[in-house]
């Protein structure tokens, strides 16, 4: 078969654009910017609305690509050019070097002789790890990482001397790679909003204000704490745990559109809460709770639960009480009245900003006042750099992705 | 259930009356105009109350709230609502249009706002002497006896840094005009011809 498809993006919807593409007969090569596949997906602790674990998903699609010999695959790679026209792209890689080859058996004796330690950017900076570290439990490669802030400190030795299989290679360099395609499949995925810019929230005033996508690694096993949902000031279990929606969503100021997964997931992690601390209660403010088709059933069942309550509120003010206490201010637009609420920990449902939006595809794409991209001949996005979504919308559109790639370079 | 119909007349007077007054469709209903107002707690519904209430056809509780004569244009609640909503240029676009209707959503606010134009128009500037003296006499002479005897103290300290001008009462002795005294007033007289609701 001719001319390769190129995907960029190893979650959810590049995953599922090169399997399709690879099983419908086609050269993929996969380019993924951490150093292991499954995105955002990877760090959830579980969908909504079955409450299932992602990864068994996940892991039947790393078993696909690693038994599809079609598939090439570029780890702690980015895209950073890309030249000529659909049915003829040359495609710049860089890939930065991980210090490990693939001798390494994950057998963990690097981190173990490694002092240094780094913030855990999977865990989103909730905890540290060892600077040589795997990536996750299941990641996939599976293989550790050296952090390149010990190569050339005496734990990079100790690292390099610990491995029995001689697989630390601190000699390794960036390196920069053409590949051709025919066509493009752009699945950068989206980064949480940066909660500090909602400045009235005051995020960074006290560890007991998390975002949502912290809630995840809180209550996650491979998680910080093990699973274990606490305040992080003191290590101890929330009694009063709020949900704030919207933060920094539905805001001209902010990301003016709504993300449509931040409700599921507060009503989600909500149940996390329920079903570990019997006695805790959980308030989720909203401004509208906007849950769509199926899910709207979830939404029923978790309403349902006497201790999960919801006001209706757009916070105005977080701000410190006493003994580290945080205080919420609103207004019920029920009722008409203004309320001070206190909670012990508060989780902030922030929104998805499209990694386009941040970081635009280096060839000439059309974007959105958003920062989404729009289809182009040769080059399609795929899943939420088109628009913000669930997963499961996310593999349809690495799919219908994959499927525009194909015409573009069959026959040819 | 029996229904009832919102009036519609006169959430229709306001987007054609007021100021920014169109701006009120944009409302979402979030609340939080209310909190980041600094003057929440001096307030009776505060802007998302009152945009409510104007879609509901509440004239009489709109046109007679103090909170629209209450705001002091920090500017708070504009900066941070998420629709965009200009909710001091409505607030004050409310206010003004209560005076136009021969409303006093708020009489202090209102008396201040008198000796605070009838000092510009007269002097062409705001003597902060005469403005403070003439708003506390509108209450009636007694009363602004009392007034003026409980500042006493703020007044001799202003005095004594020369951040005020010793005088007996208002307009004894009268304060300077500016000069071009007619061409501000060419200029006053026409920005209030063209204020929202006059014209365009």
């Amino acid at each position: 078969m001719g001319q390769s498809i190129l995907v960029v993006g190893g979650g959810m919807s590049g995953v599922s654009a090169a399997l399709e593409a690879a099983e419908a007969g086609y050269d993929v090569v996969l380019v993924e910017k951490n150093p292991y596949l499954g995105g955002r997906v990877a760090q959830l602790h579980q969908y909504f609305p079955k409450l299932c674990p992602p990864y068994c998903g996940l892991e039947i699609n790393f078993k696909r690509i690693k038994s599809n010999p079609r598939i090439k695959l570029y780890t702690m790679s980015e895209v950073t050019g890309i030249e000529g026209e659909p049915g003829n792209y040359k495609v710049t890689i860089n890939q930065l070097p991980r210090y490990v080859n693939e001798r390494c058996t994950a057998c963990g004796k690097c981190a173990d002789a490694v002092e240094a330690t780094i913030p855990s950017s999977f865990d989103y900076g909730l905890g540290q790890i060892k600077a040589a570290y795997l990536p996750h439990e299941l990641a996939y490669p599976y293989r550790y990482v050296i952090d390149p802030s010990i190569v050339e400190t005496e734990d990079g030795a100790k690292a390099k001397e610990a491995c029995p299989y001689d697989a630390v290679v601190l000699d390794d360099a960036p390196k920069e790679t053409i590949e051709e395609a025919g066509a493009i499949v752009w699945a950068a995925g989206w980064s949480p909003y940066d909660a500090s810019k909602v400045e009235y929230y005051n995020f960074n005033s006290s560890p007991d204000i998390i975002t949502n996508v912290q809630m995840e690694r809180l209550a996650a096993a491979g998680g910080p704490t093990g699973g274990k949902i606490v305040k992080l000031s003191n290590g101890e279990a929330p009694k009063k745990v709020a949900f704030i929606q919207c933060a920094g969503s539905r805001d001209v100021n902010h990301l003016p559109f709504c993300s449509t997964i931040c409700c599921l997931a507060s009503l989600k992690q909500a149940t996390y809460v329920r079903e570990q601390l019997k006695d805790a209660e959980v308030t989720i403010y909203f401004i509208d709770i906007r849950a769509m088709d199926r899910n709207e059933d979830f939404y029923t069942k978790v309403k349902a639960d006497e201790k999960i309550s919801f006001v209706k509120s757009k916070i105005g003010l977080i701000e410190p009480g006493e003994n580290g206490v945080l205080v919420l201010n609103g207004e019920n637009t029920t009722t008409g009245e203004r309320f001070k609420a206190e909670h012990d920990l508060v989780v902030l449902a922030t929104g998805m900003q499209p990694n386009t939006d941040l970081s635009k595809i280096p060839a000439d794409m059309v974007y959105d006042e958003y920062g989404f991209v729009q289809n182009a001949e040769g080059i399609f996005g795929a899943g939420t750099v088109r628009r913000p979504g669930e997963v499961h919308v996310s593999v349809q559109d690495g799919t219908s992705a994959a499927l525009k790639a194909i015409q573009v370079v069959a026959g040819r | 259930m029996a229904t009832k119909a919102y009036d519609k007349s006169f959430r229709e007077e306001v987007y054609q009356n007021v100021d920014s007054g169109e701006d009120v469709k944009l409302c979402m209903q979030c609340g939080v105009c209310g909190i980041t107002c600094p003057l929440r707690d001096e307030m009776t519904h505060g802007p998302r109350q009152l945009w409510s209430l104007i879609r509901a056809g509440k004239r009489d509780e709109v046109m007679n709230s103090p909170d629209i004569m209450l705001c002091t244009s920090c500017y708070s609640c504009k900066v941070r609502c998420p629709r965009g909503v200009k909710v001091i240029d409505v607030m004050h676009g409310l206010a003004h249009y209560a005076l136009e209707q021969g409303i006093v959503p708020r009489k202090e606010t209102s008396k201040f706002g008198k000796a605070f134009w009838d000092s510009i128009y007269k002097t062409g500037r705001v003597d902060e002497t005469e403005v403070p003296m003439r708003y506390t006499m509108m209450a009636g002479p007694i009363h602004g006896i009392f007034n003026m005897l409980e500042m006493m103290d703020i007044g001799r300290a202003l005095l004594s840094h020369k951040r005020m001008k010793f005088k007996i009462g208002p307009g004894l002795p009268p304060s300077k005009k500016i000069k071009g005294m007619k061409g501000l007033k060419k200029m006053l007289n026409k920005a209030k011809a063209m204020s929202p609701g006059k014209e365009g």
